[in-house]
């Protein structure tokens, strides 16, 4: 191991010491006398499943939250944080999975915003010069001046580590930090992540999936589980399999079975669909494909490439510019969004929180929004709210929904239960076609598992699919053809058993592989 | 003819005032509807203060402290007490008509002092007016106090986690932003027509708040939109100018609120979005709640 000092830190010195920390919320022990060290120059992954307390000490660290019991020591030194400020003071930044970057404002003013040294008339040229710089040492792109509603995810997540980084930390919290990334962007970030390493800042990424990340980059691994420390590893020593167990407490098996079901008629035929995006280009480019029963057909792209466009086009949210959709030899290209619910069809929203359900209603009130329009559940304008009742229970019971009860606010369940609500609403009506838009975006390992068999389950049953997704390892690992989306175009359909992963992965961004014949 | 661009000029001024202080509010995210309200109270307790006194000065320090007051009293209701913005403002509103119509009747009737000697042949506060225009854009873009006021009012959430007090920033905001509605009313009521009448202003505090959206939130085109309002103010006021008998003085005084409401609906359309972005501070009209 080297000893040189740079600013003060001594690779492989800790710089950051938790010991004991506790904090109780109302009826849960969030965190668990965890103790932690963080080393300068070192890569320590926490990994956790949602619900494990990660949250909790991701907050404590960067002084959102006081906790009970334990200490924080940064260089052997005793510190209290009281709020986010003097952790910033201390050398620690945080990069939030949910931006926290003003869409309005420019890259450039995003950074300087709140940094001590703005000054009182902005002098956006010296920081222009001096976030540059950053960008130069550690190959970071992005355009200063661009506004931050323009950037991709990506490249938001870019200017959040600027902002850190300017702000002085030594200390880098990094929430989720490839979720929303296509694969050239995480291979930068990951580039980049080094680089900072090398330069004796500590990375501490809190990371609820995507192991091979954790394998491919990290020096120490720290598992969460139930609040606790349930492992601590040195990569080297560990591989995805033990990670998994740490993680939920049990063996998870990698490999789905893909299972394989007579192919049947078609149901969902879309002919050179297109569409326009909010901002008014035309996001979706002639699109044309047919979902058969029993079926899986997966599209595979980084988001912003037309594959949510399409996903509302067929839902019957957004209106197509051309082309035509059939459902069951029916068309629907312009029927109403209930008309599509009355033929057969079952829509998976993304935004699980803002589309798939209301926050405020309790879950027999979500569940009826699929309903209230069926002569079972609903006669002459009225609810039947004790039969919905009794469904929302039996969706509860059969998806091992984890709820007080029915009556339970939606907003009030974690993001892995909600989805099992909305997925099981909709496959209770046993639908023709269903189309799932990032099913298992943001969930842990356990609740995505568990999706990803019910969708597998409702395409035994006979069911079209339609699986949207940003993960490469889903979309091959679920699908029988695989679409890969890009610039709202499909760069070809391939058979899901034979597609390789590489293949795919430069599809999605844009290049046709020259061995490749399609 | 410069008698009319004179008195349309005069008229613009008093837009501008109190549509850089709502304009300041909204940036900040508090949106004040009450705008009306608080330039009936400037211009009536300033009126009567300068008639007591017999002093301009102090008629016009005690509009600006009220106009700040009011402005601290809508920040109370919204900010601290995170109440609805427009039920406030409205609430202000209807205070400011009813009690200065009560406190006011007592000295309906002219000022009694001597005017302002006028510049060029326009009041002063015409060029004080179009000088304030550069210095609030120089603040809210150029300076750092700036950059948090539009965070705030874009994402106070972004503001606070970036060590910004977002309730500071809105009450400052709110504060020099009734200053400036104060002013405008005394500037109404002690130079522009310096006789107190029963609900004197009809509609000038409205046509303010809709000219903030229609200037997008930018205070050149608040100024260009101003001067165009001024304009069809004037001709509301003598509509023989221009269409002798064609539309009465009513129509006319609907103008700036049509071109607001075409303003809004280009504003809304997805070709407007895709080139402009977003001009509306996003988090206008929310009450921001920590947790």
């Amino acid at each position: 191991m080297q000893h040189e000092t740079i600013n003060g830190f001594q690779r492989g010195a800790p710089v950051l010491e938790l010991r004991g920390i506790t904090k109780r919320f109302p009826g849960v022990l969030a965190n668990d006398r965890i103790d932690l060290e963080m080393r300068a120059g070192e890569i320590h992954a926490i990994l956790g499943e949602n619900g494990a307390g990660k949250t909790t000490l991701m907050k404590i660290l960067y002084g959102m939250l006081q906790p009970d019991e334990g200490e924080i020591y940064i260089r052997g030194q005793r510190v209290k944080f009281h709020s986010p400020q003097d952790a910033i003071a201390l050398g620690i930044g945080m990069v939030h999975q949910n931006r926290t970057l003003v869409a309005a404002h420019t890259v450039l003013e995003n950074i300087v915003l709140g940094h001590p040294r703005a000054g009182r008339v902005l002098n956006l040229k010296r920081a222009g010069e001096e976030v540059a710089a950053l960008c130069e040492r550690y190959g970071f792109k992005v355009d200063l001046k661009a506004s931050v509603w323009q950037l991709s995810e990506g490249e938001k997540q870019v200017v959040e580590i600027l902002k850190a980084l300017y702000r002085g930390a030594r200390i880098l919290i990094l929430d989720e930090p490839t979720s929303a990334l296509a694969p050239s962007e995480t291979e930068k970030l990951l580039a980049s992540i080094q680089a900072m390493a090398n330069d004796e800042l500590a990375i501490v990424p809190f990371i609820t999936h995507k192991l091979p990340i954790v394998l491919a980059t990290s020096h120490r691994v720290t598992v969460l589980r139930g609040g606790r420390v349930t492992a601590r590893l040195d990569t080297a020593n560990a591989n995805e399999r033990i990670l998994a167990r740490e993680m939920v407490g049990r063996e998870v098996i990698f490999r789905l079975e893909r299972a394989t079901v007579e192919r049947g008629a078609p149901v969902l035929q879309v002919e050179g669909l297109s569409a326009l995006s909010n901002r008014g280009y035309l996001a979706l480019r002639n699109v044309s494909f047919t979902v058969h029963e029993g079926e899986i057909f997966g599209i595979a792209g980084v988001s912003g490439n037309g594959q949510h466009e399409l996903a509302e086009v067929l839902a019957g949210l957004r209106p197509a510019v051309g082309g035509r959709v059939l459902l069951d030899g029916k068309d629907i290209t312009n029927a109403s969004t209930l008309e599509r619910w009355r033929l057969g069809m079952g829509y998976i929203p993304a935004e699980r929180n803002e589309v798939g359900s209301i926050g405020d209603f309790s879950l027999v009130e979500n569940t009826a929004m699929n309903y209230y329009f069926d002569p079972q559940y609903a006669r002459r304008g009225i609810v039947d709210y004790k039969a919905m009742r009794r469904l929302t229970e039996e969706i509860i019971a059969h998806y091992k929904v984890v709820t007080p009860g029915p009556d339970v606010r939606a907003r009030n369940l974690s993001g892995g239960n909600l989805q099992k609500v909305i997925l099981g609403r909709v496959l209770a009506r046993r639908p023709r076609v269903i189309i799932a838009n990032l099913p298992t975006q943001g969930l842990d390992v356990g609740a995505t598992e568990f999706v990803q068999n019910q969708l597998i389950e409702a395409k035994k049953a006979g069911a079209a699919v339609l699986l949207i997704s940003e993960d490469l390892d889903e979309v091959l690992a679920l699908s029988d053809r695989i679409a890969p989306i890009y610039e709202g175009a499909f760069m070809g359909i391939l058979p899901g058993g034979e597609a390789e992963r590489e293949h795919v992965g430069a599809m999605i961004a844009g290049t046709l592989p020259k061995d490749l014949v399609v | 003819m410069f008698e009319f661009y004179a008195r349309s000029l005069e008229a613009s001024m008093i837009f501008t005032f109190a549509a850089l202080g709502e304009l300041i509010n909204q940036r900040s995210g508090v949106l004040n509807v009450g705008i009306e309200g608080v330039m009936l109270f400037g211009a009536t307790l300033g009126f009567i203060v300068a008639q007591t006194t017999g002093s301009y000065a102090a008629g016009f320090a005690v509009a600006i402290l009220v106009g700040a007051l009011l402005g601290l009293l809508h920040g109370f209701f919204t900010i601290t007490l995170h109440g609805d913005q427009v039920v406030s403002g409205m609430g202000i509103w209807i205070l400011g008509f009813g009690l200065t119509t009560y406190i006011g009747s007592a000295y309906a009737g002219p000022l009694g002092l001597p005017r302002i000697p006028t510049v060029f042949g326009v009041s002063p506060f015409v060029f004080l007016s179009i000088a304030l225009v550069p210095v609030v854009w120089f603040v809210l873009s150029k300076t750092s106090l700036g950059l948090q006021i539009r965070s705030v009012g874009e994402n106070p959430v972004v503001a606070e986690v970036s060590g910004i007090s977002v309730a500071r920033t809105r009450y400052l905001c709110v504060t020099v932003g009734g200053m400036l509605m104060g002013f405008a009313g005394a500037v109404y009521a002690l130079n522009y027509n310096p006789v107190w009448n029963y609900n004197f202003l009809m509609g000038w505090g409205f046509i303010s708040l809709a000219l903030v959206f229609f200037s997008l939130w930018n205070p050149w085109i608040l100024l260009g939109g101003s001067l165009l309002f001024g304009v069809f103010w004037q001709l509301a006021l003598n509509p023989q100018l221009v269409l002798p008998g064609l539309m009465s003085r009513y129509i006319w005084r609907t103008v700036p609120f049509a071109i607001t409401l075409v303003v809004l609906l280009l504003m809304s359309t997805p070709w407007f979005r895709a080139k402009w972005g977003a001009a509306r501070p996003e988090a206008l009209g929310q009450p921001y709640v920590r947790d």
